[in-house]
């Protein structure tokens, strides 16, 4: 009997397929599903490559709170202050600019500091003086608000005129100058294109041959060379789409950064593993020597600087800031990373799903705008989509287990 | 079906297999040889007249406690006897308030359960040891993962290193599991045990203190247990364990103490046959016999004779 159930659990285990569980393909699918739907039923209009580029620019903030809002979670924490605080420190760069009159660099430096001082904040709050996650974020969430009202309180929006602080949510990487070949294409989109292929596959190819070298299980050569072509053309798609039309936004270039930063500290450092292990079980962390309090510290700074990143992308994108910049941008995040797979009760979630997630929701609002669907409707099929996504998670991992 | 699974593993030829039969003249033989070493060694472990309270209750009322090297201590007593205290004193979790603990007889203070593991003394949690979510390899090195690059804070984990090594430290305990990479979360209770264990002499630990380690285990998983515990300690480790089953405490300790209300009340080798053994350690635990009832009292090696 027991000996039938470790092979079971452990050919579960094995139910990857591509390198992926089941409830990471279901986001897949769901995400191609959704974008195929408003394709057709937007005549094209959806997949056109000025509204995918337009729906990248409308992720960015979002899908950079909601990499940061993964971290929160997976140390079964949660932070409802980041919407308030992108706002106000959106706002505070733009004072900085207009009032200070200082540079676009010096106001981003300024906003990313003071961010992750407001996150360092909350985690004493929380891992000091023991207020629990929700509480101190909640004050967050009403003292930003209010700083954000303060800040803007004298002249309402405030409009920046400046035309490096906003190429950050509206231009696009520079395209080489003088190749004539491919005219209408963006060179440089291409050549970066063509050069992330070819890492990948050394990439994948290398760490093949490093596990067939330690023994370890590797997919078949047949399977790993239709996912290395699957997804060599997936990004090569999604690089010819940006090439014809401008180029890689800004935005686009700094959630990538952001992206492959944190999925490399999440999946490879030793950082990453602490903080996994702290959303497993704090008590066992705590027992082998981890520092539950110091990754509180890190896990919120870093959520407060990307807070802060994703008040200058916002208020760039607008070229203002406003005084409801920010609102309800935390509980996007938090949905983003709940529909990525995060699992409610913390230690499980990965920083691609929360993207996907992100990219998915903002797919929702965009095709149902372009279809004209009303508001109202909007909310109420953003709300299934989510909870249908939690229900898959936890049905799946109830299946694993 | 257990013989069939180490079947696979020869046994190192120092290691004595134990049945139910010859566990009694083993154990006889293992005091008899060892007794003249034991008294030259310096203990592993030495507990002197460790005091506890919290408030106005006294948890430890000055408990004295001898590990040798390679003994496997059996720990006995009522709940609220004192016994999960003592132990958390020797693991760095609790901070005495009076006494002395020495290791190989130098004196040592533990203000967290990080100083203790500096020290090789590992406990092992009955819950509290495990991450479910993340496998096997990443609960063994939990706190103490290995790298390859350092740059500043970011250190970039050795994952094939750590895996091979967790599939060598789990072969040579004889710990059948199918797959280091599986989650913890997906394994069984008793493996989940093992798992816990192996982290804890993963790091070349001396002392492992076992708190109730077979509590939620099936029988099969308790056997495979006390193997993995006789295993260790034929490898030189030396163990503590807590344990209600007086059962598992007569198969695999060398000696037990019981504690009641905060004092030693016996302490004591483990011989005879499994039922006088049991009316004897009930009748410490519920007060009918002590050993150190007055000061200077008899020792009970001379008496359980």
């Amino acid at each position: 009997m027991k000996a039938d159930k470790f092979e079971e659990s452990s050919s579960r285990a094995g139910d990857k397929i591509f390198g992926l569980n089941i409830s990471e393909w279901g986001m897949y699918i769901a995400l191609l599903v959704t974008m195929i739907f408003f394709a057709v039923a937007t005549n094209g209009i959806f997949v056109s490559p000025r509204n995918i580029d337009d729906l990248i620019k409308q992720t960015g903030y979002t899908a950079v709170l909601a990499i940061g809002m993964t971290l929160v979670i997976i140390i079964q924490k949660i932070d409802l202050s980041v919407g308030y605080l992108s706002g106000f420190l959106g706002a505070v760069a733009a004072t900085a600019m207009v009032s200070w009159h200082w540079s676009a660099y010096t106001s981003i430096l300024l906003v990313l500091v003071l961010g992750i001082l407001a996150g360092l904040l909350t985690a004493f709050l929380i891992a000091k003086l023991d207020v629990p996650a929700f509480v101190a974020t909640l004050g967050g969430w009403l003292g930003y608000r209010g700083a954000l009202q303060l800040v803007t309180r004298s002249r309402g929006t405030i409009i920046i005129p400046n035309d490096t602080f906003n190429a950050i949510g509206n231009a696009y990487i520079p395209d080489i100058p003088g190749i004539r070949i491919f005219p209408g294409v963006h060179k440089l989109t291409l050549i970066l294109g063509i050069l992330s292929i070819l890492f990948f596959i050394l990439n994948e190819i290398r760490n093949r041959k490093k596990n067939q070298v330690y023994n370890i299980k590797t997919m078949s050569i047949h399977l790993f060379i239709i996912r290395l072509i699957l997804l060599s053309l997936l990004i090569g798609g999604v690089t010819w789409v940006f090439a014809s039309y401008r180029g890689l936004s800004w935005t686009a270039v700094i959630v990538l950064i952001v992206f492959l930063v944190y999925n490399f500290i999440m999946s490879r450092t030793t950082l990453g593993r602490h903080i996994y292990a702290v959303g497993g079980n704090p008590q066992a962390a705590e027992l082998s020597g981890i520092s539950v309090k110091k990754i509180i510290y890190v896990v919120f700074g870093s959520m407060g600087m990307l807070a802060a990143l994703a008040g200058i992308l916002f208020a760039s994108r607008f070229k203002s800031a406003t005084t409801t910049a920010g609102t309800l941008l935390e509980m996007d995040a938090i949905t983003a990373a709940f529909i990525g797979g995060t699992s409610p009760y913390g230690g499980v979630g990965k920083v691609t799903g929360s993207i996907i997630g992100a990219f998915l929701m903002t797919s929702l609002t965009n095709g149902m705008n372009l279809m004209g669907v009303d508001i109202s409707f909007q909310y109420i099929v953003r709300a299934i989509v989510l909870v249908v996504a939690v229900i898959f998670d936890i049905a799946t991992h109830k299946r694993e287990k | 079906m257990e013989r069939e699974r180490f079947g696979n593993y020869t046994r190192p030829p120092t290691v004595k297999r134990f049945s139910a039969f010859n566990a009694v003249v083993f154990l006889f033989s293992t005091l008899k040889d060892g007794r003249t070493n034991m008294e030259d060694d310096i203990p592993v472990v030495e507990m002197r007249n460790i005091k506890k309270s919290f408030g106005g209750v006294h948890a430890l009322r000055g408990v004295d406690l001898l590990l040798h090297k390679n003994e496997v201590l059996g720990l006995v007593g009522d709940n609220a006897a004192g016994k999960s205290t003592l132990m958390k004193v020797l693991s760095g979790a609790y901070i005495p308030d009076e006494g002395e603990i020495l290791i190989d007889g130098k004196k040592v203070y533990f203000t967290s359960p990080w100083d203790a593991r500096q020290h090789g003394i590992e406990m092992v949690y009955q819950d509290l040891a495990l991450a479910n979510n993340l496998d096997v390899v990443a609960n063994v090195f939990m706190g103490r993962e290995v790298a390859s690059v350092k740059l500043g804070p970011i250190k970039v984990m050795n994952e094939h290193y750590m895996e091979q090594e967790t599939r060598r430290l789990l072969k040579r305990l004889k710990i059948d599991i199918p797959s280091v990479r599986l989650k913890v979360a997906n394994l069984s209770g008793g493996q989940r045990q093992a798992v816990a264990i192996a982290r804890a002499t993963a790091f070349n630990a001396r002392v492992i203190i076992l708190d109730e380690p077979t509590a939620a285990l099936s029988v099969a998983a308790i056997s495979k247990l006390l193997d993995l515990v006789r295993e260790l300690k034929a490898q030189g480790t030396s163990i503590i364990i807590i344990s209600h089953r007086l059962e598992d405490i007569y198969q695999v300790c060398d000696r037990m103490m019981v504690l009641r209300h905060g004092r030693k009340v016996c302490d004591t080798p483990v011989v005879g046959d499994i039922d006088s053994f049991r009316e004897k350690v009930v009748a410490y635990m519920i007060g009918a016999r002590d050993d150190f009832a007055e000061k200077g009292g008899v020792e009970s090696n001379d008496e359980s004779r």
